[in-house]
């Protein structure tokens, strides 16, 4: 009678334990985040605000990808000073490595667009030379800044 | 009622994590530290009671009522603690000379320790029901207010067993192996109050009072059990029976399917029926044929309250850190629906702007994203805001109760440890 009670614990609990593995108990992974270095097709965008999308997306895919880090840390990074530190200090970046990844991100982003077949390769040139030249430091405060210039 | 009030406060937790501004690591001190004080002052407030067991009730009744006033109106966390401290040293004086003034009025002894032993497991396990309803209703502070007239009621009781005197036989070495099986046992038995409620309040959302309904399931299991299985002997069978069951209820915890209080339902009925029949039989096995019962009965509260502290100490910590690691994934994988949706690209900045928001707004609860998103389901992207609505509050939701399943497993295995420690003592009598 014992052993019967004992047999009957274990098998209702191995039996409520696997039928919640069965309905999905440990299948949670959290949604996946792409390689930013991988290639990464562009939509097609109709209009100048979904280009401008899919520039900025390719810039933060370049970013992300020189300072080894997901497109979507980089991006909540720049909601706010506290996360760009809170960033910088779990990564280790600092704001030299920031500054070399923003051109390393607008030359990718040129190159898809380019890929894309978005813009032609003079255009792409020009791109190229402004990214080259442009002020980094006033981009990332631009960056930083952009969450308060949208109306909630 | 002294033995509620290791896990009375359980519920309102969120709520003084609120009121004092402290993390949750740190407001889990309001349990750990009642728990180390009971479990400290214990054998020696049952070795006191053993001369005056009347008086030394009477004196731990007046002190628990006034450190419940004194925690019901504390202005800081600090004075909080020390209130809990001051009410946990006059539970031990109450609980330890209750088993001997049950033994004046009861047939036995050993009625007199099953009816302590019950009360035991009653009081811990309704704790949180009864915490939840107060807090829900008038505060967190009330569960004290109500506390300590109600403590103060069986003072009237108390002159007419003035004459009980405790037994004066030298004390006998305690039952290790059931007072360590016992500590366990309560270890997992904190652990699943303490982080099915958190769970269910701060995961899910539930209000405090919804959430006692809920957990009210693993005491109504534990009392309907506990009445049934009084059979004489077999208590190494039960216990070992009863932990199975409950390191099975826990580990399902540990894998819940889905969000939701209704899965929390069977595991708990498991939890409860186990805990039913682990402690009632291992305080008979710890004190049987021990004397003096107080003394051994002091041992056992010991090991019971360095059980919860054990379980709090070692959960705590891993429940915050994989809550921590939890919420970073799912802001991660949030960040990736909201890049990679369809939304308009100049909306899709307002919009992650309005859930970064509504994640601050929930205070540490689980957020609702979709209440942000409502507006625009009748949009012309109405179907992607309700697609990328949903998979935000889907992630999050899964994250959540993922973080708690590790903390859940390992409540499991120490109620494993607990039937090892009962197998132990079934080979060794002698323990």
């Amino acid at each position: 009678m014992k052993v019967l009670g004992a047999a009957a614990a274990v098998a209702a609990s191995a039996g409520l334990i696997g039928a919640y593995i069965a309905l999905g108990g440990t299948s949670y992974r959290p949604a996946p985040v792409a390689d930013p270095c991988a290639h990464r097709p562009w939509r097609a965008p109709s209009g100048v605000a979904e280009t401008l999308e899919q520039v900025a997306l390719s810039t933060a895919d370049g970013a992300a990808c020189a300072l080894g880090v997901s497109r979507e840390d980089l991006v909540l990074a720049l909601a706010g000073r506290d996360d760009l530190s809170r960033f910088a200090a779990a990564h280790h970046v600092s704001q030299d490595d920031a500054e070399r990844a923003i051109p390393d991100g607008l030359f990718r982003a040129v190159e898809d667009a380019r890929a894309a077949g978005a813009i032609d390769g003079g255009l792409a040139g020009t791109l190229e030379t402004i990214a080259r030249h442009f002020p980094i430091g006033l981009v990332l405060d631009v960056l930083q800044g952009a969450s308060r210039l949208i109306p909630g | 009622m002294a033995l509620a009030d290791s896990s009375v406060v359980t519920l309102a937790l969120p709520d003084m994590l609120r009121r004092f501004d402290v993390s949750i690591t740190t407001v889990a001190w309001v349990l750990t530290a009642y728990n180390i004080v009971l479990a400290a002052a214990a054998v020696p407030a049952a070795h006191l009671a053993r001369r005056q067991p009347a008086v030394v009730c009477a004196a731990g009744l007046i002190v628990f009522s006034v450190a419940s006033l004194a925690c019901g109106l504390a202005p800081s966390f600090a004075v909080l603690l020390a209130g809990r401290c001051v009410q946990a040293a006059g539970g031990a004086a109450v609980v330890a000379a209750a088993l001997d003034l049950l033994s004046a009025v009861s047939a036995s002894e050993s009625d007199a320790a099953h009816t302590w032993a019950a009360a035991g497991v009653i009081g811990a396990a309704l704790g949180p029901a009864a915490g939840g309803v107060l807090t829900q209703l008038l505060g967190w502070e009330s569960i004290f207010f109500v506390q300590a007239p109600l403590l103060l009621a069986p003072l009237a009781a108390l002159p007419a067993l003035r004459s009980c005197r405790g037994a004066s036989a030298t004390s006998g070495r305690p039952h290790v192996a059931a007072n360590l099986a016992l500590l366990f046992a309560s270890a997992a038995l904190s652990a699943a109050l303490f982080l099915l409620v958190i769970l269910l309040v701060n995961g899910w959302n539930l209000h405090p009072a919804v959430a006692g309904v809920v957990a009210t399931v693993m005491p109504a299991a534990a009392i309907t059990v506990a009445r049934r299985s009084r059979a004489p002997g077999g208590t190494a069978f039960r216990a070992g029976t009863g932990l199975l069951l409950t390191a099975g209820g826990l580990a399902s915890l540990g894998v819940l399917p889905h969000a939701g209080w209704t899965w929390t339902v069977p595991p708990q009925l498991l939890v409860g029926a186990g805990l039913g029949l682990t402690i009632g039989a291992l305080t008979d096995q710890a004190l049987r044929g021990r004397s003096p019962q107080a003394v051994h009965g002091g041992w056992t509260i010991a090991s019971r309250h360095a059980g919860v502290v054990l379980g709090l100490l070692l959960l705590t910590p891993l429940f915050s850190h994989q809550l921590d690691r939890n919420e970073a994934e799912a802001k991660r994988a949030g960040a990736a629906i909201l890049l990679d949706s369809r939304l308009p690209p100049l909306d899709k900045l307002r919009v992650a702007q309005e859930v970064l928001r509504s994640i601050d707004r929930a205070n540490g609860r689980l957020p609702d994203v979709r209440a942000p998103l409502e507006g625009r389901f009748g949009g012309p992207a109405g179907t992607e805001y309700r697609r990328v609505a949903g998979s935000l509050q889907d992630q999050l939701e899964r994250a959540v109760t993922d973080a708690f399943g590790w903390p859940f497993l390992l409540a499991s295995a120490l109620a494993l440890c607990g039937l090892s420690a009962v197998a132990v003592g079934r080979r060794d009598p002698a323990l």
